[in-house]
């Protein structure tokens, strides 16, 4: 198993400990293995979206039917999400979680990718939306414990996943 | 077609227990009015995302219908979700399009294409297996019979006459999170 499938694995197991039993994804390169776990998962509603912000509406319609409730995407997702992920945070004050590939900061080699980096931590904490950056798999505990934040604070977090957390060190996905 | 004339068809043809979810705008204002006794959420903003909010809410709770009462506006501004919820398999979701093709709320300006567009296309094109469209109140009542006679996915889009909808003089007393958690506690009540 690759170090991708196996981080995938203890990711979405994350996951299930959470709670989540919706998901909703777009896919990034980084995420296909979290993906492709999260569709196997029998305790987990899969939804595939065309937009990131259909992700959040999915979330927030989840967890107002009292569901956990995560969004998979990249961090484009998380920016182009801002509306909704303000609306849903703090006019509804639904709880769920966004995890998001962070593209666009020092491991990733694709110029296209950077203006990503560059904003995405200053948009969320512009939104007021609780924000962690796992480094490693190792630290994927915080997954688990930001769920249980976002129910406590009564709005979305926000998790952003480096490529070691997601890839380990190899540099095969591009 | 009146839009209180499309609410009140939708309204004779729910069952109790459907859980209602209504767009922001001249939709929401509409269905307020006519007091239904069906648990209702009022889904307000952000715009554009009432279609995924009733989606992931029928997800949580496939024992339930829920029946989302939908703006042209909100639906033009996200024609990408039908995609989603016709790949979603909840079976559970129904949606009633109210199509005045124009921004009510927003003082009335016509939606791009106004007058052109088929939402019952563009709901069978994104993979719905069923849609239709509604011009007068027997083809309303007609369409919302085998909308909610179906055990799959439906879209029905009604047209109704462009009529003033101004916001309410007052904006309540309850925020939407009150509103919410109001919501849920009847949900929870209910099972």
């Amino acid at each position: 198993m690759s170090v991708a499938a196996q981080n995938a694995e203890r990711i979405v197991a994350a996951l299930t400990r959470a709670g989540v039993t919706v998901a909703a994804s777009l896919p990034d390169s980084w995420l296909s293995d979290v993906i492709d776990r999260i569709d196997a998962e029998g305790t987990i509603r899969h939804v595939r979206v065309t937009r990131e912000d259909d992700g959040v509406g999915i979330c927030a319609g989840a967890a107002l039917g009292g569901e956990r409730a995560v969004l998979v995407c990249q961090n484009a997702g998380v920016l182009l999400s801002a509306n909704a992920l303000a609306g849903y945070g703090l006019h509804h004050q639904l709880p769920f979680l966004v995890l998001a590939a962070y593209r666009g900061s020092y491991e990733d080699r694709f110029y296209y990718q950077m203006y990503k980096g560059l904003v995405t931590e200053a948009v969320v904490e512009g939104l007021q939306l609780p924000l962690h950056v796992v480094e490693g798999i190792e630290q994927v505990g915080i997954v688990e414990e930001a769920m249980r934040q976002a129910f406590l604070a009564r709005r979305p977090a926000v998790v952003l996943l480096r490529r070691a957390a997601l890839l380990g060190d190899g540099r095969q996905a591009s | 077609m009146k839009r209180s004339a499309a609410a009140r068809l939708i309204r004779e043809r729910l069952d109790p227990r459907d859980i209602v979810v209504v767009a922001l705008g001249s939709t929401r204002r509409v269905w307020v009015e006519l007091e239904a006794p069906q648990l209702t959420y009022y889904a307000s903003d952000p715009m554009g995302t009432a279609p995924a909010l009733a989606l992931g809410l029928a997800l949580a709770r496939p024992d339930r219908r829920i029946v989302l009462l939908e703006g042209d506006g909100d639906l033009a501004m996200n024609l990408g979700v039908l995609v989603t919820i016709a790949g979603a398999a909840a079976a559970n979701l129904r949606i009633a399009v109210f199509a005045n093709e124009r921004y009510e709320t927003g003082g009335g300006q016509p939606l791009p294409s106004a007058g052109r567009t088929s939402f019952e296309a563009i709901a069978r094109g994104s993979g719905w297996p069923w849609a239709a469209e509604a011009r007068d109140e027997r083809e309303a009542a007609a369409t919302l019979d085998e909308l909610l006679a179906r055990k799959d996915i439906g879209l029905v889009a009604l047209h109704v006459e462009a009529e003033p909808s101004p916001y309410p003089a007052d904006a309540g007393p309850t925020s939407q999170a009150e509103d919410r958690a109001a919501f849920q506690r009847r949900l929870a009540d209910e099972r």
